[in-house]
């Protein structure tokens, strides 16, 4: 018997219920393309506004018009340069004027070469508890007047002169060396034989080891507070992160400040998180009476350093 | 496209080479699922309606002839299929004399019909039960190789976010979703021809005998 003949007319015609059965899909995903649609055209987003912040009344910094594209690095280095600045006081230090960071600022840390020697540059400056920004309505008569002062004692000093320079180059480099080998507070390894300490102005080698092993204390407590999982980073190429924090003398961790981001962000807030959670550590040694004090610290995916 | 991205064929145009390969074998297996429901669902109703106003006539009338003839108006009746091959047997038979042989004959060709029946009617079925078996399973293959790539990429990108964990697994769970739509109609439509097959089955063992004992008590 043919399978013609034994075939019914509806067994033969299979291949019609298939064009069928894909028509049926296409007509499916049409629906579902049309519904999509409809749905987008609903539910249409506003137009996105661009607000871009320029600058703060009443910050204390003036305007720079130089900033050009670069204007948020240049903002973000800024504490630095004050810092180092003696005229422009603590207080530019402690209150960094709040500029507004774009996105690709933050993902995209600007690198610091790793040199023992220079202290590299600060890239943001993160207060444990957020200050109210005071302002000082005359911020402006302030810069004035500072402004006369150094124009006084400008005009007070004589014209210079290279050896005038030399010497007070001279001098300056002699202080900076004594100043580096005689106060050693903060890292202890200050020196018996530093000529500040013969003048009695250095305290590092008293301090020195009380802070090593108050160091290795809150070190321990870091660690544990620390969870970051080594195996969610595909490379560890230069991730390190070089952090300061400031502590008060009660143990509270006042700030944390990063002198270098690692490429992974994942490693930066798992290093912000170990430190927030680790606050307050132990009170200060009393060798460091009511000051506080910085510690630096060298987070890699293998440990603290 | 406005807000293409968004949707579901956003999500299709960013998923990888395997998962898209996962998705077009779950749609194949819906569009031969959907032939076969739509061809099984017709064929089966109309047998079991045939089967049913045939046996009534089968009983209402005692004339095998005219009953053959009547029979000649289902063509997708399992009963009158099975009566018309009994028939045509009962006719070929030189012989009518000897009972036993003639109904030996007519019983054999009834239950070579009946078999054949039995095959038609179950053919493409068990295509159903693969499908509901084996189409979560793939859909959760694609799954699972998509969400091995979106982990990976999480690595390269060294970011273990929600933005950008998110995405990569909403793609990847698009072929368990197809898996899913693709083995649930079959499973409900394989059950349901399952139990009509059955009920067809059970008419053709209970009936069979009767057509036999017809064509033997013909005067």
């Amino acid at each position: 018997m043919k399978k013609g003949q034994k075939l019914p007319h509806g067994e033969k015609n299979f291949s019609l219920w298939l064009v069928w059965a894909a028509a049926m899909h296409a007509m499916v995903f049409l629906l579902a393309v049309s519904l999509q649609l409809w749905d987008a055209d609903r539910h249409s987003r506003p137009k996105i506004v661009t607000v871009t912040l320029v600058s703060l009344s009443g910050s204390g910094e003036p305007s720079r018009e130089d900033s050009g594209p670069q204007g948020a690095a240049a903002a973000v280095v800024a504490p630095s340069q004050a810092v180092q600045t003696p005229p422009v006081s603590k207080k530019s230090v402690k209150e960094p004027v709040p500029v507004p960071v774009n996105k690709q600022s933050v993902k995209a840390p600007v690198p610091v070469p790793e040199k023992a020697s220079v202290i590299p540059k600060k890239i943001s400056v993160e207060p444990l508890t957020p200050k109210a920004i005071e302002k000082k309505p005359d911020i402006n008569q302030a810069l004035l007047r500072l402004k006369q002062n150094v124009d006084k004692k400008t005009a007070q000093l004589p014209p210079p002169s290279t050896t005038n320079l030399n010497t007070a180059l001279a001098r300056l480099q002699q202080k900076v060396k004594s100043e580096g080998e005689g106060t050693g507070t903060g890292t202890g390894r200050g020196q018996g034989s530093s000529s500040a300490e013969r003048n009695g102005g250095g305290r590092g080698s008293g301090g020195g080891g009380t802070v090593d092993s108050y160091k290795s204390q809150i070190v321990s407590i870091i660690e544990q507070n620390w969870s970051f999982s080594k195996q969610l980073l595909k490379n560890s190429y230069g991730m390190k992160v070089y952090v300061r924090i400031n502590i008060l003398a009660d143990g509270t961790i006042r700030q944390i400040l990063y002198d270098r981001r690692a490429p992974s962000e994942y490693l930066n807030n798992s290093v912000k998180k170990a430190l927030e959670k680790s606050s307050p550590l132990p009170a200060l040694p009393k060798e460091e009476g009511s000051r506080d004090i910085w510690i630096g610290f060298v987070f890699t995916p293998e440990g603290i350093e | 496209m406005p807000d293409s991205r968004l949707g579901f064929f956003g999500l299709l145009s960013d998923t990888g080479v395997v998962v898209l390969m996962v998705l077009s074998v779950l749609l194949s297996f819906s569009i031969i699922s959907w032939a076969i429901i739509a061809f099984k669902f017709g064929y089966l109703r109309k047998s079991l309606r045939e089967s049913k106003v045939f046996l009534d006539y089968f009983f209402e009338v005692c004339n095998v002839d005219k009953v053959f003839t009547e029979s000649e108006n289902f063509r997708y009746g399992s009963l009158p299929r099975v009566f018309r091959s009994g028939y045509i047997e009962y006719r070929a038979i030189a012989d009518k004399g000897d009972i036993r042989q003639a109904r030996a004959r007519i019983a054999r060709a009834v239950k070579r019909e009946v078999n054949a029946e039995n095959k038609r009617l179950s053919t493409l079925v068990p295509f159903l039960a693969t499908v509901g078996n084996t189409a979560p399973f793939i859909g959760l293959f694609g799954t699972v190789w998509g969400i091995m790539n979106s982990f990976h990429t999480i690595g390269l990108t060294q970011s273990a976010s929600l933005a950008a964990v998110a995405p990569g697994i909403s793609e990847a769970l698009i072929a368990t979703a197809a898996g899913l739509a693709a083995a649930i109609p079959a499973v409900i439509a394989y059950n349901s021809f399952t139990q009509k097959i059955s009920v067809i089955e059970r008419d053709l063992e209970e009936f069979s005998p009767e057509f036999v004992a017809a064509f033997i008590n013909e005067p």
